[in-house]
């Protein structure tokens, strides 16, 4: 897109936001300031975006990966489940020894995001099922497992509420700040980030995918091995979404309980979308987004703005992203 | 400015793509009464013209009149209401709905509610009155060749009776006697003093059917002139004019090379999902060239395109005397395959990939990283010797006209030299200059050793790659027949008839 586009996707947005907040009976500059303050403010402020930020962007990445290779995976959302749900089974196994809870979590995580994807990609090739049906259905699915799990195999005997039982404290990762609540996990998501758009880019295997990805048919007259290409995207695309749900625990939350995300999956899309489909544009919208949200509580408290208001803010910028985008009807 | 007997008059015609001009001042005056051809090479904007005429398309500048009148711009209801009905190249039916339906769609006349019999009855009407086969009226459209389809879209389009007809390329998927079949019912409906305008690669048909021509060349009018006033010579060479005219030629040798040698391909009682003739067997000896001659619907780019595994089939094909399983293009292009398909920019590139990439799609050099210095260059020197013209290797391909994007192709499914090249339909749509180059690179790759196979529903292009044609009717094959078979046997042949 064109740098006067984008700009008049960020004006846009901002002016649709300006119009909420003073709808909301507040002043917009105010509802900046705070915004802005609560996000990257203090290094609290930006532990709690960083903090944010490391679902979003896996979920981003993975769908821009799935999305290159012409899989429409929507399922990224309970994919994001089922690795927090293997996080929550694998890593209580090991009380003692942090450092294989670990390694367990972060090899349990995204093998169950792959699993989780794995019915879908299976449809798709064999019996082509339009993968954004199944990875939705798979979703309700996943929801509906994690509820499962934590008032029966998973649930903590020892609590009150139904959630699973929960990783030793010397497990979960350790602050990268003082008083701040990012860890590496988000630097593991960055670093996939740029491995991928690496590997998009200039490796014989991104091209194969993009092609696939483009021009299914001429990709395989070509001779690629496309339903390989694709379900390899359509697993990593799980695995990244899974590994997601497990760091979420190992840095966050350190359990599994119902619900658990609020559609990490689906924003994740959305930030894919407005980044124009590519790892680093996904990336830094994902950073965005995860900004916005860890500024919105400071919007209440500070600007007396329901906190609400922000999370409309990215579903904005995806619209008027579509608006600007969508060519005249003229071909 | 304007002329009183003209029924469709363009002036000025600007529009452009992006960085792209396609049309720079064209100017087309079609009068009532006439049959005019619109010629031009590949990219010089013929097909962005008449869209513009049709109001599907808005231009920078210049005026539509119909009748002296002018018409609202990019007004696509204006110019159906005033008598200006476009047959598209792609894109006029509805893939989902069967013949039967389709035609009903096209049909202004039809009733709001409408029995099945009564469309089935149309279809008949149709193909009776205009002389075409329209195929089952209750199968798909989606499922019938090519062929069929332009058949059927020129069909639905008459119904409406147009003032002014546009056509863009008709004729190049139809037979030699259907052709003529529809140059009558064009020329009836003159003689009404309807006009029609039609885009055509074929100086023949313009020179035996046409009244008034003109030649847009980059995006300007390069002449208008009456056909009776110029001779195909002339304009064939103001076609040609600039672009590089292959100087190899030449025709080859008629019989294959001596010796028990394994053929490149030998097929075997080949099948092809949605083929509904016999199972056809041929083979073609390396360093030797086959052509399938068949108007398009008697499966012989099924044949095709089932050798190259993109299309499931039953039966026996070998490479060089190795088998490889129908269905499976990695394993035809494992054995040493080559495959230029019907259509090259849903099949054959891929649009939104640079040339470089689509080069090199199954190696690019490096082998964990792509070595991009490398690529460019190797890139470079093969758009070189392929006369592919653009900004460099890394434009994209959908960028490409036509002929330029079927270079590309040669470019990459002829180096390195495969043992077998099987090209279906490998100059539809491209103009003289580039259709000559495609068949001379062709030849070329036979000449060097490869066993070539080539399917078009073009007779004087089979007679001029010079290699043994066989005709496919309803799936059969015929005998192999010399390079020097007449015209009209080959035009009986295909249309079913007995030599």
């Amino acid at each position: 897109m064109r740098p006067a586009a984008v700009a008049a996707v960020a004006a846009g947005t901002l002016a649709a936001a300006a119009l909420l907040v003073l709808a909301a009976g507040a002043s917009p500059a105010d509802a900046f300031v705070a915004l802005l303050r609560g996000a990257l403010g203090s290094s609290a402020a930006l532990g709690e975006t960083l903090a944010r930020s490391t679902g979003l962007v896996l979920t981003a990445l993975g769908a821009v990966v799935a999305f290159r290779a012409g899989v429409l995976n929507i399922g990224l959302e309970g994919q994001f489940l089922a690795g927090a749900a293997a996080a929550a089974a694998a890593g209580p196994l090991f009380p003692d020894a942090p450092l294989a809870a670990r390694a367990a979590v972060l090899l349990a995580a995204p093998l169950a995001g792959a699993l989780q994807a794995a019915p879908a990609a299976w449809l798709a090739e064999r019996r082509q099922v339009p993968a954004v049906l199944s990875t939705i259905l798979l979703n309700l699915v996943a929801a509906a497992g994690v509820t499962w799990l934590v008032r029966g195999p998973l649930r903590d005997p020892s609590g009150d509420y139904p959630q699973s039982r929960a990783l030793a404290e010397a497990a979960l990762l350790p602050p990268l700040a003082a008083g701040s609540r990012a860890t590496a996990a988000v630097l593991l998501a960055l670093l996939l980030a740029a491995a991928a758009a690496f590997v998009l880019a200039r490796t014989p295997i991104g091209l194969a995918l993009r092609a696939v990805g483009e021009a299914p048919r001429a990709a395989r007259a070509a001779g690629l091995p496309d339903v390989r290409l694709r379900v390899g995207a359509f697993l990593s695309s799980g695995a990244l979404a899974g590994l997601a749900g497990g760091l979420e625990v190992l840095a966050l939350t350190g359990r599994l309980y119902d619900p658990f995300t609020a559609g990490v999956g689906y924003t994740g899309i959305a930030a894919a979308l407005l980044g124009g489909m590519s790892t680093i544009g996904g990336a830094a919208s994902a950073l965005l987004f995860a900004a916005l949200g860890a500024g919105s509580s400071a919007l209440q408290r500070d600007a007396g703005v329901p906190s609400s208001l922000a999370s409309i803010v990215p579903a904005l910028a995806v619209l008027a992203l579509l608006l600007a985008r969508g060519e005249r009807r003229e071909r | 400015m304007s002329d009183p007997g003209a029924a469709l008059e363009l002036n000025g015609i600007r529009k452009a793509f992006g960085p792209v001009t396609a049309l720079d001042g064209a100017r087309l005056t079609v009068r009532a009464g006439e049959l005019h051809a619109l010629l031009g090479e590949n990219g010089a904007g013929k097909s962005t013209l008449v869209a513009i005429a049709a109001g599907l398309l808005r231009a920078d500048a210049g005026e539509v009149r119909r009748d002296g009148a002018l018409l609202p711009a990019a007004d696509a209801r204006a110019a159906r209401r005033a008598g200006i009905a476009l047959l598209p190249q792609h894109d006029l039916l509805v893939e989902a709905a069967t013949v039967a339906d389709n035609l009903a769609l096209l049909d202004p006349a039809a009733p709001p509610f409408e029995s099945a019999g009564a469309r089935r009855a149309r279809v008949a009407r149709l193909e009776e009155r205009l002389g075409l086969e329209l195929g089952p009226p209750g199968a798909r459209v989606g499922e019938l060749p090519v062929g069929v389809r332009q058949r059927i879209a020129v069909a639905g389009i008459l119904q409406a009776d147009p003032g002014v007809l546009v056509l863009d390329e008709p004729t190049a998927v139809l037979s030699p006697r259907e052709t003529s079949a529809l140059f009558r019912s064009l020329r009836a409906r003159v003689a009404t003093g309807r006009a029609v305008l039609l885009i055509t690669h074929r100086l023949a048909e313009v020179f035996e059917g046409a009244d008034r021509l003109t030649l847009l060349s980059r995006g300007r009018t390069l002449l208008e002139a009456e056909v009776s006033s110029t001779t195909p010579e002339a304009v064939g060479a103001l076609l040609l004019g600039g672009a590089e005219v292959s100087s190899r030629s030449g025709a080859l040798r008629p019989d294959p090379p001596d010796g028990e040698r394994v053929p490149a391909l030998a097929v075997d009682e080949l099948l092809p999902a949605g083929a509904t003739g016999p199972p056809a067997s041929l083979a073609v000896p390396a360093g030797a060239a086959l052509t399938l001659l068949a108007v398009d619907g008697n499966g012989a780019d099924l044949v095709g395109s089932a050798i190259a595994g993109v299309r499931p089939a039953r039966g026996r094909i070998r490479l060089s005397g190795r088998p490889v399983p129908p269905g499976d293009p990695r394993a035809f292009r494992a054995a040493g395959g080559a495959f230029i398909p019907a259509d090259r920019r849903a099949e054959g590139l891929v649009p939104g990939l640079s040339l470089a990439e689509n080069l090199f799609l199954r190696r690019p050099p490096g082998r964990f990283v792509i070595d991009r210095a490398a690529l460019a260059a190797a890139a470079d020197d093969r758009l070189r010797r392929f006369g592919v013209r653009a900004r460099g290797p890394w434009a994209k391909a959908g960028e490409l006209s036509g002929g330029n994007q079927q270079k590309l192709l040669l470019a990459r499914e002829l180096e390195p030299l495969p043992r077998l090249l099987v090209a279906v339909h490998p100059t539809r749509g491209l103009d003289l200059a580039s259709s000559s180059d495609v068949r001379a690179r062709l030849l070329d790759a036979a000449r060097a050793g490869a066993g070539v196979l080539v399917v078009t529903a073009d007779p004087e292009e089979a007679l001029e790659l010079g290699a043994p044609i066989r005709v496919v009717y309803r799936g059969a094959l015929s005998p192999p027949l010399a390079a020097t078979t007449p015209l009209a046997e080959l035009g009986r042949r295909m249309a079913g008839l007995a030599p």
